[in-house]
């Protein structure tokens, strides 16, 4: 491939359970203006060349989202595309408008508010067909459920240890001022939360959540003119699986299996469990953090439990942000995971830095049981 | 037994979804509805750089990418700039409620606007013959209002022989 | 930067359009048009790799609906990515397959977009575009009779609605030969008049005859690489390039630079298209309505003055003419949202490639143009070409 693409800024908005004070543009402007003044662009020739966003109709209950952002992303007599799933999506779009030489500086932002809709469960059931699956009232979260059975009976999970995933993420959400769920939890605490979908208990999801992140993706020329510290995206790969979730080993890793091989063929990496210095996993359920650090290869098929007593996330510094258990709206968690990798990268993690992380693995899923699967390798 | 048919039915699965949502309005449109609200006021906010006027209130100006930090009251009057007369008979997505037609939509440049930021809303009017570019009208304010923008209830065509008062909200 | 490598369209495929596709769901309307797509690209499914998948959720209510319709579209395994933008999603798709492919992240990329709009309600459903705290209880979803009244205002009432009219009825005409259009109603052009005045208003000036239709359907185009077009052996419709110009979501018209003509002028700027009318053989337009058709024509075309107004008066946008528009049957004809810009792609591809049969125009097509139309006023542009493009240095960062 010619081109390289980086990622020259971040910025992420607090995360916060109702964001009751502002509208969708308010907390997406928060974010833009902050990448901008980090890189002092402006929309426009030799500025911002286009947007590439990241929103969905339904959580916004608005028939073409993006059309209510188009001011706040310098789209007025300019380009604008939505990337309407997980916004690590929008990283693999953003960064292809990039490597094909479309663009030379890209900004990339997305939005949500789950607190809007009475219920983000209403929400992802409308994500089921109309004719077999609605009707017997799934949703995401009855998907991840049936998910974390199958998966939790094949590689020796327990509850216990999910809620020790727990306990760690808020530990490490405390040292990260943009997390949500910041406050220390027992073990006893989270397995005396209430059981919402059996075996997932209310601490073992991520809560509902309000924010909005923003990043500047450019060119390599333009990478070294806008920052001293670029962070290359060097792969990229993303899957789907099939939907009926029947038809799916729940408990495997078919989608996420291959969106790995094709990000780690992109970016040379063939040993990935010592290949990156941190891992960011969109966690939306605590059983998600094993399950899928196996499809990413950092440990083997089949081991999430053994890899969790062994200390695997803390060998191999997966999910210093937190993790998405500690709060990213669903559409967003993709994105927050590569925002993290790209702040530790940059060094720019305080009490939570990696040290000496050159390399970063992040991880995003989008609809049920992570039905598509998108990975990106990130280098400093 | 029933009889053989080269075309099988197909059977229609009907469905209503619906989603109750609660939109926050922020502190720019939240500003313009309670104006509105509490003193039948139309305040537009307005761009430090260009000194265009936006209505309803946004964030930020499209055209300089600064935020529209300025405010300014503009007057419940003016002219029609564009306007349809709508015998389309839709669903009105607020109330599921299909409308009454003919009814007329207005946008109307409020005297004193700067750039392009018309007011746009219902006109009630008899006489559709009455419809036409340029033509003066007046903002009437909906009796009970709670912060949204019915509380504007329509433009009305202003007349000279019009008893002034009683309810045009010209008064405030 | 210059383009990184060239892609090309390689075949397209189209569901049955009609207003009501209860014989199918949604996952078997896009199977059509995937196969039909394969198939006239002479490919296999394991030959593609990536899937582009995009409508509007609230039409049909069905959140991601790419992941139900990975049933219908062979999505499992590979990799894909839902974009929308509107209406002009299905132009946002090619031009994200065009990226996507000359990224070298992807070799062969399928876009599908779709709409099965009689499964929701079409009017309510775009009237939610509008911000939910003004405009909703005022927007008609896409109806305004400002696009009539404005051409009305300029050229005279009697000239302005023989135009409309004559337009349509030269869309009409169009219809009549491609197969796959939705309405096709044989109008006549004796009988302009009375077929405009028999026809219900719907908005001021704007008529049903003049609206587009409501459609059922979708639409799926194969991407594909320089390498790829020549391994195949594949018959190539080259993308130059793209241009994509949105406004700020107030719906305010007159008085301001259109999208169409910006998009244009910066589009012609970069591929040295100096005459449009010369150096372009036909023009796919998304025309939602007979009345903007015939007033963009003029902006997309750089045209001043009354210049529109004869193209369309002197026959010269019918399909054996010298520039004719939407050799389809345009969107008036068949408009199922989500596919329908990128129908305009296809349509244009077809036309290149010598393949759009019965309405295969009569003059060799050297440069195709399409467009879309969406959101508050936005306009996506693509051009393509039968040679191979000279990849080009990037001028607009
Ligand atoms: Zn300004």
């Amino acid at each position: 491939m010619a081109n390289r693409v980086a990622i020259c800024a971040v910025a992420q908005t607090k995360f916060e359970a109702c964001k009751r004070d502002v509208r969708t543009q308010g907390l997406l402007w928060e974010v833009v203006k902050d990448v901008r003044a980090q890189t002092g662009l402006d929309f426009g020739p030799g500025g911002i060349a286009g947007a590439v966003t990241v929103s969905d109709d339904v959580f916004d209950a608005r028939t073409i989202s993006d059309g209510a952002v188009t001011d706040l992303v310098g789209a007025h007599f300019g380009s604008e595309e939505k990337v309407a799933a997980d916004g690590a999506q929008g990283v693999y779009y953003a960064a292809a408008t990039v490597l094909s030489g479309h663009h030379d500086v890209v900004l990339l932002a997305g939005h949500c508010k789950e607190s809007q809709p009475a219920s983000r469960n209403m929400v992802t059931h409308l994500a089921f067909d109309p004719f077999y699956t609605r009707p017997v009232g799934l949703d995401y979260l009855c998907a991840a459920a049936l998910q974390a059975q199958a998966y939790m009976a094949r590689s020796g999970v327990s509850e216990t240890q999910l809620a020790e995933v727990v306990v760690r993420a808020r530990q490490w959400a405390a040292r990260n001022p943009v997390a949500q769920e910041t406050a220390a939890v027992t073990r006893e605490e989270v397995l005396a939360s209430p059981m919402i979908a059996d075996p997932i208990r209310e601490k073992f999801m991520y809560p509902v959540s309000d924010g909005a992140i923003a990043m500047i993706l450019a060119s390599e020329t333009h990478a070294r003119r806008l920052t001293d510290k670029p962070v290359w995206i060097t792969g990229l790969g993303n899957c789907y699986d099939s939907f009926f979730l029947g038809e799916r080993d729940l408990a495997g890793n078919f989608a996420l299996e291959r969106a790995a091989q094709r990000a780690y063929a992109m970016a040379g990496v063939s040993a990935p469990e010592t290949a990156f210095d941190l891992a960011e996993i969109a966690d939306q359920y605590a059983h998600q953090l094993p399950q899928y650090a196996e499809g990413l290869g950092l440990c083997p098929e089949g081991c999430g439990g053994r890899w969790l007593d062994e200390g695997g996330p803390d060998r191999q510094r997966v999910n210093r942000s937190g993790g998405m258990i500690a709060g990213n709206p669903l559409i967003l968690g993709g994105l927050a995971r590569v925002a993290e990798a790209v702040i530790q990268l940059r060094d720019e993690a305080g009490e939570r830095q990696v040290a000496h992380a050159q390399r970063a693995v992040a991880q995003g899923a989008t609809g049920p049981a992570g039905q598509l699967q998108t990975v990106v390798v990130l280098e400093r | 037994m029933a009889e053989e048919t080269s075309v099988p039915e197909r059977i229609v699965s009907r469905q209503v979804l619906a989603i109750p949502q609660r939109f926050s309005t922020g502190p720019v449109m939240g500003r313009f509805l309670r104006e509105l609200r509490d003193h039948k006021r139309i305040m537009a906010n307005k761009c430090p750089k260009c000194g265009r006027h936006q209505l309803p209130p946004r964030e930020v100006c499209a055209v300089c990418h600064v935020e529209a930090t300025g405010w300014e009251e503009l007057p419940p009057e003016g002219a029609i700039r564009d306007f349809d007369v709508v015998y389309y008979a839709s669903p009105d997505p607020l109330t599921g409620e299909t409308r009454q037609v003919p009814y007329v939509l207005c946008w109307v440049d409020l005297d004193g606007t700067q750039g392009d930021a018309p007011l746009w809303h219902l006109l009630n009017v008899e006489n559709l013959a009455e419809v036409r570019r340029g033509v003066r009208v007046r903002v009437v304010f909906a009796d009970e209002r709670h912060g949204t923008t019915e509380d504007i209830r329509h433009f009305e065509i202003i007349r000279e022989e019009a008893s002034p008062g009683a309810g045009t909200g010209a008064e405030s | 930067m210059s383009k990184n490598r060239n892609a090309a369209i390689i075949g397209s495929g189209m569901s049955e359009f009609s207003s009501h596709r209860e014989d199918v769901n949604q996952p078997e309307m896009i199977h059509e048009a995937v196969i039909e797509a394969l198939r006239d690209a002479d490919i296999a499914l394991e030959d593609v790799d990536c899937l582009l998948h995009g409508n509007m959720e609230l039409f049909e209510m069905v959140h991601q609906p790419d992941m139900w319709h990975v049933l219908g579209d062979g999505a499992r395994g590979k990799s894909g990515l839902r974009l929308t933008t509107g209406g002009t999603t299905g132009i946002t798709l090619a031009c994200a397959a065009d990226n996507l492919v000359a990224s070298g992240l992807h070799d062969v990329v399928l876009a599908i977009g779709f709409e099965k709009l009689q499964e929701g309600h079409t009017t309510g459903g775009i009237t939610n575009m509008a911000d939910p705290l003004w405009g909703r209880s005022l927007q008609t979803g896409a109806l305004t009779g400002t696009g009539a009244q404005k051409v009305i205002d300029e050229f005279g009432e009697e000239r302005a609605k023989l135009a409309a009219m004559k337009y349509r009825t030269i869309m009409d005409e169009h219809a009549m030969r491609n197969e796959k259009a939705h309405r096709r109603l044989r109008l006549e052009r004796q009988y302009i008049k009375e077929t405009a005045d028999n026809s219900p208003p719907l908005v001021g000036e704007l008529r049903m005859i003049h609206m587009c239709s409501q459609s059922d359907g979708a639409c799926a185009v194969v991407f594909a690489s320089e390498e790829k077009v020549r391994a195949l052996g594949a018959n190539p419709a080259w993308i130059v390039d793209h241009e994509t110009v949105h406004r700020e979501e107030t719906m305010v018209f007159g008085s301001m630079l259109s999208t169409q003509r910006a998009a244009a002028e910066r589009l012609f700027a970069r591929a040295g298209i100096a005459n449009p009318r010369g150096d372009i053989d036909v023009f796919e337009m998304y025309d939602p309505s007979a009345w903007w058709g015939v007033d963009w024509l003029r902006d997309f075309l750089l045209l001043e003055g009354d210049e529109h107004l004869k193209m369309i008066e002197n026959d010269e946008i019918v399909l054996d003419g010298p520039f004719p528009v939407n050799p389809s049957g345009g969107v008036i004809a068949s408009n199922p949202i989500g596919a329908t810009a990128l129908v305009r792609v296809a349509e244009a591809a077809m036309q290149v490639r010598g393949t759009a049969g019965a309405h295969q125009v009569s003059k060799p097509v050297r440069r195709a143009l399409a467009s879309g139309f969406g959101g508050t006023l936005w306009t996506v542009l693509m051009l393509l070409s039968k040679e191979k493009p000279e990849r080009r240095v990037n001028t607009h960062g």
